[in-house]
């Protein structure tokens, strides 16, 4: 068997994995025709989205699978950066005093899913949007903009999370 | 003792839902630049789901409820800011400049006319 073809069948199979995952725990039932029904919709959904799933360059197991522990500290530290960017943002609307700029900077992270979620959550914390991330170059609206040194911008608004991010996914 | 506490907290998250949910709606009003809109938005968009969820998180009655829950914060989670990053790209690849940036212009503006 081939290379290419055995990653093909990997990806499938890892996607099927997830989704079925995703089943059970929506559906909290093992009941025989429920099972069918999410053994199938699995496998049909994986075969058809398995190349979007997780791209064939993508072929580092450490690219796409999060540690567990460090995915949920990562959580953790999403949802305390959260509020506390919320709490910024409710503040600046009452006071009326923001200071919004389009600021761009570069990522350390290697991976495309870890560079994505990255991004994601810049976006997901008040006060930050992602307009655009070509490789490992980030473009972002900074609602709070003090300074404009790029790589400093990058750091603040990056904060915590890229540190987190590359535990989770190397 | 424990369905109190969880009483609790599922009141403080419903409370903070209400408190950002009105923030941002009262900033999409407030602010004219639409990336000033879209981080408002943001306040009601995640922080006030995500309260939400974590108070029916705390009222959850069975693990299969709270397992949901879950999943759907999950997929929140990665919805969310893609909605939003679609409309702030747009924008951007438009030509919008950030409330700074216009403010520039349109001081710029008044100066070459005044020259």
């Amino acid at each position: 068997m081939r290379a290419t073809t055995l990653w093909s069948i990997t990806r499938v199979a890892i996607t099927f994995v997830v989704l079925f995952i995703l089943w059970l725990l929506f559906t909290f039932s093992l009941d025989l025709f429920s099972l069918i029904a999410g053994l199938t919709g699995s496998l049909g959904i994986s075969l058809i989205t398995y190349k979007v799933f997780i791209p064939a360059h993508d072929a580092s197991r450490n690219g796409f699978i999060p540690r567990p522990l460090f995915l949920f500290f990562f959580l953790a530290v999403l949802l305390y950066q959260l509020y506390s960017s919320s709490i910024k943002m409710l503040i600046t609307i009452i006071k009326g005093n923001p200071n919004p700029k389009i600021v761009h900077f570069r990522t350390r992270i290697r991976s495309d899913l870890a560079r994505m979620v990255l991004s994601n959550s810049i976006t997901f914390t008040p006060g930050t949007i992602t307009l655009d991330l070509n490789d490992d170059h980030l473009t972002v609206h900074w609602f709070f903009c003090n300074t404009n040194h790029s790589k400093l911008a990058g750091e603040i608004v990056k904060g915590q999370l890229e540190k987190h991010i590359q535990r989770v996914w190397v | 003792m424990v369905e109190t506490i969880l009483s609790i907290v599922a009141f403080i998250a419903f409370l903070t839902a209400v408190i950002f949910g009105g923030a941002g709606v009262f900033g999409l009003f407030k602010f004219k630049n639409p990336y000033a809109k879209l981080q408002s938005g943001s306040l009601c968009g995640t922080t006030a789901v995500i309260s939400i969820l974590i108070g029916c998180l705390a009222l959850a009655p069975t693990w299969a409820m709270a397992a949901r829950i879950m999943i759907i914060g999950i997929f929140f989670l990665i919805s969310s800011p893609t909605g939003t990053h679609i409309v702030a790209r747009f924008a951007w690849v438009s030509g919008q400049l950030s409330a700074k940036e216009e403010d520039d212009a349109d001081f710029d503006d008044v100066e070459d006319t005044q020259l």
